[in-house]
C-alpha cells in the first residue's frame, strides 16, 4: 500500500465515522425526541377553526353544500371565532389515512364528523370534547339515538341524522315475476324464497354486502339482534356463542350459497342503490334511507319500493340506525368554541338549530333527524313518500349502531366473512369469534362498549 | 513506473498544496453522491429509523406514546392475521414473480426482432403501465363482476360454470396475481428486451454453425446470458410482490383483503391497523419484520448469485 493509498484508507475511515455520528446523531434525535414531535406544532392563535368533512365547499350533491355553508356563514355572522369548512373526499375521509395521520401528528382538525362505528377509537385516544354544557336540548334527543355518543352521563357527539335500515325492492323485476308489493316478505325464509323467484341468468334475487369493513358489520348487526344477539353479558365476557349470532351468520351464508345473492357488489359498494339495485343487478337490496336520495338523483325514473327488515322465526324485529355526529377536537385550537359551534348547529333549542336539522334531513339528504322537535318541524316531508314509509314503518324499530372498538370490529368482521364467503361452519365461526373477544375485553380499558 | 496519474498528481501538487489531485476527485466524487446519499438518508434511512423506534411504542393515533419495548413483536407472534397474511403474501409472491419472468421473457422474445408490427406490439403490452393501477383494478373489478361481467358473460357462453373471481375465496386471489401480471408483464418484457438486444449475434451464429436449433440456442445462448437481467428481475419483482408496491393498490381497490381475508396481503394488514385502526405502533412492528423478511431474502438472492456477478459464474 503506497502512501497516498494509506491517506485514501485514512480519509474513508474518518469520513466513514463521521458519516456514522451524524446519522447516529440523527437517530439519537429521533429516538429521544420521536414522542414529542407531534407536540412540536405551532398553533396559529385566533386562526378560524377547521371544519373537516366530506360534504362541502367540493362536494357534488348542491343542497349540501348549500346546508353547509349556510350554517357556517351564520356562525360566522353572530361569533368572533371563525370557523371555516375543509372538504375531504368521502373515501379518503373514510378509508384513506388523512384524519388518522393529521391525528397521530397532532395536527387534527378543529370539528369533524364520524360515526358510531368509530367513537370509542376517538374518546379513548382523548380527542373528544365534552359538549354537555353547550347543549340546551338534550331531552329532544331520543336515548336510543344518543347513547352511543355520551359516557358517564356526558355528550361528546351530537349527531345530525339517523339512517335506518330497509330492503329496496325493484318494481320491474317484481313485475317481471309476476309479483306486487303485497308479496314482499316477513321473515328471512320469505325472503329467500322470494329472491330465488326473481334470480335470473343476469340479476340477483337479493342483496347484502360483501365487503369487509365497517359497512358491513353495520348491515349485519340487525340480523343479529332480531334474534336475541348481543356482543357482551351483563358481567362483561363476549356474548357472541349464541343462537342468534349463528342463525345470523347462517342466513347470509344461506343467501350465498342458493345462489340467490351475490359474492361481488357493483360500484362503491352495496351502500350504492344505484349501481346495485337501479342498474338491475339485483333485485332487492338491503340499503338504508339514503337510497331514497341516491335514486331521486341518479334514477329518477326508476320504480322502486321499500319494505322493513324480515325477521327470523321467533325473532323480533329491529333495524339498525346509523348516522354521522359533529365532534370537537378536545386538542384542538379553541375545543370549547368548537364545541360551542356543535351544539349552536345541532342541539339548540333555538328555531334556526331545530330548522337545520329538519332541513339537513329532508333537504340535504333523506335521513330520519335525531330530535323530536326537528321531526314535528320537518312536517309533511316526514309523512309522504318513501321517507314518509320509513318514518311509519322502518324507523320505530331502530337501535342505535353499536359503538365497538375496532379489535371487536375486527373480531366481527372476520366471523362475517368467514361464514358469508368462506363457507365456514357458523357456530365453530360463532365460538372461534367469541373466544377471540373473550380474549380481547378481559384487557380492555375504556369507555363502555355499547 | 511513472504513470500518467503519477504525473497530473504531481503537476497538481505543484500548484495547489494541500490536497493532491487524487485526493481532489475523490472528494469531487462524494460531492457528486452527496445530494443522493442525503436524500435516501432523509427520506429512506430516517424514516425506517423512526419505524423501528415506533415498533416499541404503543400508539393510540392521537398523540400518545407509551413504551411497551417488545410487546408489539410478541402481539405479532400471537396475532394469527398476521401469519395469515405472511402465507397470502408468501403465496402471492410464488405465483407473480415467476409468472412475471415467464411473460416478461416470453413477450420479449415475441417482439424483439426491430420491425412496425413489433414496434406496435410493444407499445400495447406496455400500455397497461400507462394507466393508473386504481382505474386498472376498478375495470378488471367490472369485467369479472359476477354473472354480468364481459369475463363471467363469455364463460356462460361457452358453458362454463359461473365462477366469482373475486367473491369466492379459493379464486380471488389468483384474479389478483393474473390482473397483476397483465398490468406488470409489459414492464419487465421491456427490462428482457434490453437484455436480450445486449448479447452478441456473432454467439446465436456460432452456435447455428454448431448445428444448434432455436431450443438450444435458447437454452445454451440466450438463457445464460440473460443472468444478469434475470437476477435484477427476479429481485425486483420479488421485492415489489412482498412489500406490496403495486400489490397494495390492486388488492385495496378489488377486494379489501377479502373475500374471507384470502387477498389480504402483509401490506393490507398492516395499513388496516395504522390507518384504519390507529395502531402506529404495531404495524410499524409488523413493518420492520417484514423488512427484515426481505433483507433475508435479498442476501440469500445475492448469496446465490455471488452478488449478481454471473460473468465467472460457469
Amino acid at each position: 500500500m503506497t502512501g497516498k493509498d494509506k491517506l485514501i484508507t485514512a480519509a474513508t475511515r474518518r469520513s466513514v465515522l463521521k458519516g456514522g455520528a451524524i446519522i447516529a446523531a440523527g437517530a439519537a434525535a429521533g429516538l429521544s425526541g420521536f414522542p414529542y414531535v407531534s407536540r412540536m406544532a405551532v398553533r396559529a392563535q385566533g386562526a378560524p377553526l377547521k371544519f373537516w368533512q366530506f360534504y362541502a365547499p367540493g362536494g357534488t350533491v348542491p343542497s349540501q353544500v348549500d346546508w353547509f355553508e349556510k350554517a357556517v356563514a351564520a356562525w360566522n355572522d353572530s361569533h368572533p371565532q371563525k370557523v371555516e369548512l375543509e372538504y375531504v373526499p368521502n373515501a379518503e375521509y373514510i378509508n384513506g389515512p388523512k384524519l388518522a395521520t393529521a391525528f397521530a401528528s397532532g395536527e387534527g382538525p378543529d370539528i369533524f364528523l364520524i360515526s358510531p362505528g368509530d367513537f370509542l377509537r376517538y374518546y379513548n385516544g382523548g380527542v373528544l370534547q365534552d359538549l354537555t354544557p353547550h347543549i340546551d336540548a338534550k331531552e329532544d334527543f331520543p336515548e336510543s339515538v344518543i347513547a352511543s355518543r355520551m359516557v358517564d352521563g356526558k355528550i361528546y357527539g351530537i349527531p345530525m341524522e339517523v339512517e335506518p335500515m330497509a330492503m329496496y325492492y325493484s318494481v320491474k323485476a317484481f313485475e317481471e315475476a309476476k309479483l306486487n308489493e303485497n308479496d314482499v316478505p316477513k321473515t328471512w325464509d320469505d325472503l329467500l324464497e322470494l329472491a330465488k323467484k326473481l334470480t335470473t341468468p343476469k340479476r340477483f334475487g337479493v342483496l347484502f354486502e360483501t365487503q369487509p369493513g365497517y359497512y358491513q358489520n353495520f348491515t349485519w348487526y340487525p340480523f343479529f339482534w332480531q334474534g336475541g344477539g348481543e356482543f357482551q353479558t351483563k358481567d362483561g365476557k363476549s356474548a357472541f356463542d349464541s343462537p342468534a349470532a349463528v342463525q345470523a351468520l347462517k342466513f347470509w351464508q344461506d343467501a350465498i350459497n342458493s345462489g340467490v345473492a351475490p359474492r361481488q357488489v357493483m360500484g362503491s359498494g352495496a351502500n350504492d342503490t344505484v349501481a346495485n339495485l337501479a342498474s338491475g343487478y339485483c333485485a332487492i337490496q338491503n340499503v338504508g334511507i339514503w337510497g331514497i336520495s341516491q335514486l331521486q338523483s341518479n334514477a329518477k325514473d326508476f320504480e322502486y319500493g321499500v319494505f322493513r327488515l324480515p325477521t327470523p322465526p321467533n325473532g323480533k324485529y329491529v333495524t339498525v340506525g346509523g348516522g354521522w355526529a359533529f365532534v370537537a377536537n378536545a386538542k384542538g385550537k379553541n375545543p370549547d368554541a368548537a364545541a360551542q359551534f356543535c351544539a349552536w348547529a345541532l342541539a339548540s333549542k333555538d328555531k334556526g338549530s331545530v330548522q337545520r336539522v329538519a332541513d339537513w334531513c329532508t333537504k340535504g339528504k333523506s335521513d330520519m333527524p335525531p330530535r323530536e322537535s326537528a321531526l314535528a318541524a320537518g312536517g309533511e316531508a316526514f309523512k309522504t313518500g318513501m321517507i314518509g314509509k320509513f318514518a311509519t314503518d322502518v324507523y320505530p324499530g331502530a337501535r342505535g349502531e353499536p359503538r365497538l372498538p375496532p379489535e371487536v370490529y375486527k373480531i366481527i368482521s372476520d366471523a362475517i366473512q368467514q361464514a358469508q364467503l368462506g363457507g365456514a361452519d357458523p357456530q365453530a365461526t360463532a365460538t372461534s369469534a367469541s373466544q377471540q373477544l373473550d380474549a380481547f375485553l378481559s384487557s380492555y380499558s375504556g369507555a363502555p362498549i355499547l | 513506473m511513472t504513470t500518467i496519474a503519477d504525473v497530473t498528481t504531481s503537476g497538481a501538487n505543484s500548484t495547489r498544496k494541500g490536497l493532491s489531485a487524487r485526493h481532489r476527485e475523490w472528494i469531487a466524487g462524494y460531492l457528486f453522491v452527496l445530494p443522493d446519499v442525503l436524500g435516501l438518508f432523509v427520506f429512506l434511512g430516517v424514516p425506517m429509523l423512526l419505524s423501528l423506534v415506533l415498533s416499541v411504542y404503543e400508539v393510540n393515533g392521537f398523540g400518545g406514546y407509551n413504551f411497551v419495548g417488545a410487546k408489539n413483536y410478541i402481539r405479532i407472534w400471537h396475532d394469527p392475521l398476521f401469519w395469515k397474511g405472511a402465507r397470502v403474501t408468501a403465496l402471492y409472491a410464488v405465483m407473480l414473480v415467476p409468472s412475471l419472468y415467464v411473460t416478461g421473457l416470453g413477450l420479449a422474445l415475441l417482439v424483439q426482432q426491430t420491425n412496425r408490427f413489433n414496434a406496435i406490439m410493444r407499445s400495447m403490452f406496455f400500455a397497461p403501465n400507462m394507466v393508473s393501477l386504481v382505474v386498472v383494478a376498478l375495470v378488471w373489478q367490472f369485467m369479472v363482476i359476477d354473472k354480468i361481467g364481459v369475463v363471467s358473460q363469455a364463460m356462460a357462453g361457452l358453458g362454463l360454470p359461473s365462477i366469482s373471481f373475486l367473491g369466492d375465496p379459493n379464486f380471488a386471489l389468483i384474479t389478483v396475481v393474473l390482473v397483476s401480471v397483465w398490468f406488470l408483464m409489459g414492464f419487465y418484457m421491456l427490462i428482457f428486451l434490453g437484455g436480450l438486444q445486449d448479447i452478441p449475434k456473432e454467439y446465436y451464429e456460432a452456435a447455428m454453425i454448431d448445428g444448434a436449433g432455436p431450443i438450444k440456442r435458447f437454452r445454451y445462448v440466450t438463457l445464460p446470458l440473460l443472468k444478469p437481467t434475470s437476477f435484477f428481475v427476479l429481485m425486483v419483482s420479488m421485492v415489489a410482490a412482498v412489500a406490496g408496491a403495486q400489490a397494495f393498490d390492486i388488492i385495496y381497490v378489488m377486494t379489501k383483503g377479502g373475500p374471507a381475508n384470502s387477498t389480504s396481503v402483509l401490506i393490507v394488514y398492516i395499513y388496516q391497523q395504522a390507518f384504519s385502526f390507529g395502531a402506529f405502533g404495531y404495524a410499524a412492528a409488523m413493518s420492520s419484520i417484514l423488512v427484515v423478511a426481505l433483507m433475508i431474502v435479498t442476501a440469500i438472492f445475492f448469496a446465490v448469485t455471488r452478488g449478481g456477478r454471473f460473468d465467472h459464474a460457469e
